[in-house]
């Protein structure tokens, strides 16, 4: 236990082990107490114990799964590329738990509408949202904000006078919107996020965009209402994804998306 | 075929084995997505996200580090954990607080997820922990809830949570090493 975790209250890892077999760690300690496990092989040989001792909980719960499943899955199957199996050198030497700290990836199928990332269809509704966003900002500027409102300015103009620009949007169950104006031809977005307020604390709200057998690459992070803009978008791009992170921002993600919208409906997704 | 021999299979991109793998564990991993988010639909939902991110990602699977079933519903568990959060974390405080002043007393869910339970061996070794120790893994495994809300609703230091979990884990090792 570091002194820096006795100055901040912080429990001593170790003892999380348990809470850790059984999923009952939120976000902040899960990821903490992963950063250490990747250290500590006493650690990694309890916690695998563990979890194979919860799994036993697991066993009895199982019933016949509904007979729809199957054909969606195996169909979906078909179509779905598989991730390349980690190059063995990288391969932190973990349990199979750390394997769950990715972010969700993005979501295959939507055969029905979902309770907390409900996307709402129609491109002038998302584009109205962009646009909405980008005339909120005009007041009580000075003149180095202004020249950067312009520059941003130019380069979402950019981005609608693309012929193959199109909208999209989604938001979430609380009434937080995400939208996005993108050309996959030019490999740029505009991005806007609304409804979400400041993040408590010292964070900031982080967009992220994902890709096939990648890494979530970070866009950027959201000033308020401001849109972002984003460039060098790859056109097997699957979705942008929302994050809350520490101030300053993360190298990959550190939370669970606060939203999620799939760019397949722009002309990604190739 | 063994579980593990398959998930290898299927990191290689076989079908078929992914077809026998469905067999073998579509039924655990439903039944314990819906343990632990209860709404049908929903349940089906992360079930389908699960199996269907077996496909993509078997390659992550490394037999040296544990069995295929315990990582299969290892993932399901965390799927299933983190739906039922963002759930829950979506409730506004107001009606959380109002849902909290209806709740049944905390040991009365205990029992009923331990009423339900399919295999009496789990049921028969869960009675053999003491009650804090069986109602600190069962709220923490099937209802999702984290250490420290467990502490919450219990009143108990996180220390004692934290203690009674690893003791309730290794207790149910005791008694299930010998029925598994």
């Amino acid at each position: 236990m570091s002194v820096l975790d006795r100055l901040l209250g912080r429990e001593d890892p170790h003892s999380l082990a348990a809470p850790y077999a059984l999923d009952a760690l939120g976000p902040g300690e899960r990821h903490r107490f992963e950063r250490h496990l990747a250290r500590c092989g006493r650690c990694a040989a309890e916690v695998r114990a563990l979890a194979e001792d919860a799994v036993r909980l697991a066993w009895s719960a199982a019933e016949p799964a509904p007979p729809g499943l199957r054909d969606r899955v195996l169909s979906a199957v078909r179509t779905t590329p598989q991730e390349p199996a980690p190059a063995a050198a990288h391969a932190p030497r973990l349990p199979p738990h750390v394997w769950g700290t990715r972010p969700p990836p993005a979501r295959a199928r939507r055969s029905r509408p979902r309770p907390l990332f409900v996307p709402f269809a129609t491109a002038t509704a998302a584009a109205a949202l962009v646009v909405a966003a980008l005339f909120a900002v005009q007041a009580d500027r000075t003149r180095d904000e202004l020249a950067v409102e312009r520059d941003r300015a130019r380069e979402i103009a950019h981005v609608l006078a693309a012929g193959d620009a199109r909208a999209a949007s989604g938001r979430d169950g609380r009434g937080g919107t995400i939208g996005v104006i993108a050309s996959a031809s030019e490999g740029r977005a505009v991005v806007t996020l609304r409804g979400y307020g400041e993040p408590p604390g010292e964070r900031v709200h982080q967009l992220w965009v994902m890709r096939p057998h990648a890494q979530p690459r970070s866009l950027g992070l959201f000033d308020g209402d401001t849109p972002l803009v984003a460039s060098d978008l790859d056109r097997a791009a699957t979705s942008l994804a929302v994050t809350i992170e520490p101030d300053g921002g993360s190298d990959r993600p550190t939370t669970k998306p606060v939203v999620q919208l799939a760019l397949k409906s722009v002309g990604f997704g190739e | 075929m063994e579980a593990d021999e398959l998930l290898l299979r299927v990191a290689g991109g076989d079908q078929r084995a992914f077809e026998d793998l469905y067999a073998l564990v579509s039924g655990p991993v439903f039944g314990l997505v819906k343990r632990v988010v209860r709404d049908p639909a929903q349940s089906e939902e992360v079930a389908q996200e699960v199996l269907l991110e077996l496909w993509r990602s078997a390659g992550r699977f490394d037999p040296r580090r544990g069995s295929a079933l315990a990582w299969v519903l290892t993932l399901a568990h965390r799927r299933a954990v983190d739906r039922v959060r963002s759930a829950r974390a979506a409730v506004d405080r107001e009606q959380r607080e109002a849902l909290r002043a209806q709740a049944p007393a905390f040991d009365q869910v205990a029992e009923e997820v331990e009423a339900g339970l399919e295999r009496e061996w789990v049921r028969r070794c869960l009675h053999r922990l003491t009650a804090l120790q069986r109602q600190s893994v069962t709220l923490a495994y099937y209802e999702g809830y984290t250490y420290r809300e467990v502490a919450e609703r219990l009143s108990l230091p996180l220390g004692t949570v934290k203690t009674r979990m690893r003791d309730g884990l290794t207790r149910l090792r005791d008694c299930l090493g010998g029925a598994a």
